[in-house]
């Protein structure tokens, strides 16, 4: 991608963020912020499916397991 | 007595209790201290001085006539300034928040004020409990007493350094990815970051719902389980606090460790990452005493330290925008760099990103789960490297992630960073002792076996303590 392309990108992803006075004033730091957004997430532990797993209900009661 | 800048949670209350220290003379003596030395470090934010005094006096009052609340009652602590405290401002150590003002004490400090404790003021910290130590904001970033030219850890900054200076014995700090542990490990104290729901979360300041915890933090082990006694149970006000009963922490704190089954987390400093030679043989060091105290120990495996790291920052910037999306659009110049940096990736998470960390969550915490059968407890490095030099700003951003704390807030199971020794030039080490989920009681006498046979908290003897600088000396980066 050419760095025009690269930036005309950028501009819209923060625009759609509602970032565009954050672009304007601290284009590096969006930029970097935009790349560490989208940087996919590491591989899950072996053995371990997400696709198998439905999203968990965050339920601090499930961690007294094992006490 | 001990010199009552050094005087512990557990000694200074006996002595209260015995009507052989006066609370107003132990917190007026705090107040001079404050006065005379933090200048240097800039823990405090805020000194509450009258009210500290007001509370003191009253202290003093109800002991004298026999009304004795606890172990809390008439002991001085902070509180890092994201705690609300009625009619005070909560500043978060952010431009954004002034003028703001607490119209409700938080859980915790409630908890202290019915306990009879004395607030002598609010701490500093990373701005909004993130970031790092920040030279643009309205007020400068607290020091490490070690080395006031290095990082004393965060985001509970001041607590820590306030703690290692000898202006409070108890402060209140926060954790969401080590921020209790961190200025724990970089100023030689003690911090615990206790299991997710096992204190209130009610009238903090949040960075992210599901990874924030609420922290005791001080300069040795029982002084801390004393504190946590008296901040831990059920809120109804706090949708994550849990039912479960308090334990007792302080029962068999000193009862040892022998037969207990302790494994090490050693991938995460000698595969995962390198860590700093010193971090290695302080905790290289720490295990040996856990052998002689009779401990059985084995090393155990998860998976990979960057795994977890992904899991705990995609989760915190996600969390952490919602909360200051309006802000961060409207006025991102109002934050410091290193905070803005670190909430904006958040506004960039796709959703689907956020829910595969969520996830990712469930999958570590059950590979936790099952790592932890057979053992009572793990060890692990704190953080991997030293602390780096306070204002040099790309250290910080390189170091930032490079610590094992950040696991136990993914798993929310309990974990509490011990100090191991000095490195050569004179800077503190530390290892995490941690465990299941409720397992405080467990962690506690752990951690007291340890420090206690290895001495390396810092009490009354000044062998133990930082040599502090004069207040006179001019700031190098201010």
């Amino acid at each position: 991608m050419s760095d025009n392309a690269g930036s005309d990108r950028l501009r819209v992803l923060a625009e759609q963020a509602g970032l565009g006075r954050a672009l304007e004033k601290f284009p590096d730091g969006v930029k970097a912020a935009a790349e560490r957004g989208l940087r996919p997430l590491g591989d899950h532990p072996k053995g371990y499916d997400p696709v198998a797993h439905p999203a968990p209900v965050f339920d601090p009661t499930l961690f007294e397991r094992g006490t | 007595m001990t010199d009552l800048a050094w005087l512990a949670v557990a000694e200074g209350s006996a002595l209260v209790r015995a009507g052989k220290l006066s609370p107003v003379e132990w917190t007026q003596a705090l107040l001079d201290r404050v006065a005379a030395v933090d200048p240097a470090y800039n823990s405090f934010l805020a000194v509450t001085a009258d009210l500290a005094l007001a509370q003191a006096k009253q202290a003093e009052a109800e002991i004298a006539k026999g009304e004795w609340r606890g172990p809390m009652h008439g002991v001085p602590y902070a509180a890092k300034d994201i705690f609300d405290v009625e009619g005070l401002p909560t500043t978060c150590h952010s431009k954004i928040r002034i003028g703001h003002r607490a119209r409700f004490d938080a859980f915790t400090i409630r908890r202290l004020r019915e306990a009879g404790a004395v607030l002598i003021g609010k701490t500093a910290l990373h701005e909004f409990a993130t970031g790092g130590p920040a030279f643009d904001l309205p007020w400068p970033p607290a020091r490490n007493p070690w080395n006031r030219d290095r990082h004393p850890g965060g985001s509970s900054s001041g607590s820590g350094a306030a703690l290692a200076a000898g202006l409070v014995p108890a402060a209140l700090g926060t954790d969401t990815g080590g921020s209790v542990r961190n200025p724990a490990t970089c100023c030689g104290i003690v911090g615990i970051k206790p299991t997710y729901g096992a204190v209130s979360l009610a009238g903090v300041f949040p960075l992210t719902h599901s990874l924030d915890h609420v922290g005791p933090m001080t300069r040795n082990v029982e002084d801390n389980a004393i504190l946590y006694q008296a901040i831990a149970g059920h809120d109804p006000d706090d949708p994550t606090s849990t039912w479960r009963p308090v334990d007792d922490c302080l029962k068999d704190l000193k009862s040892g460790i022998k037969g207990l089954r302790i494994g090490v987390i050693e991938h995460f400093y000698t595969e995962d990452a390198k860590a700093d030679p010193d971090q290695v043989r302080g905790i290289n060091a720490a295990i040996d005493v856990l052998r002689r105290l009779g401990a059985r120990v084995r090393t155990v495996r998860l998976s990979p330290l960057p795994l977890w790291t992904d899991c705990n920052r995609t989760i915190h910037a996600s969390e952490a925008y919602a909360i200051h999306e309006r802000d961060l659009q409207s006025r991102p110049e109002d934050f410091a760099m290193l905070t803005r940096n670190r909430m904006l990736p958040g506004a960039f998470v796709p959703a689907s990103k956020y829910i595969k960390a969520q996830q990712l969550r469930a999958a570590l915490c059950r590979e936790f789960d099952e790592a932890m059968q057979g053992l009572d407890a793990v060890v692990t490095l704190s953080s991997l490297l030293m602390p780096c030099a306070i204002d040099d700003t790309a250290a910080v951003l390189r170091t930032y992630d490079q610590q094992c704390r950040l696991v136990f807030n993914v798993t929310g199971t309990a974990a509490i960073s011990v100090p191991t020794g000095f490195s050569a030039d004179g800077m503190p080490l530390a290892m995490q002792i941690a465990g299941r989920s409720f397992s405080e009681p467990t962690i506690y006498r752990i951690a007291q076996a340890y420090c206690e046979a290895a001495g390396t908290c810092i009490g009354s003897d000044p062998k133990t303590q930082p040599k502090l600088i004069s207040a006179a000396r001019p700031a190098a980066a201010e």
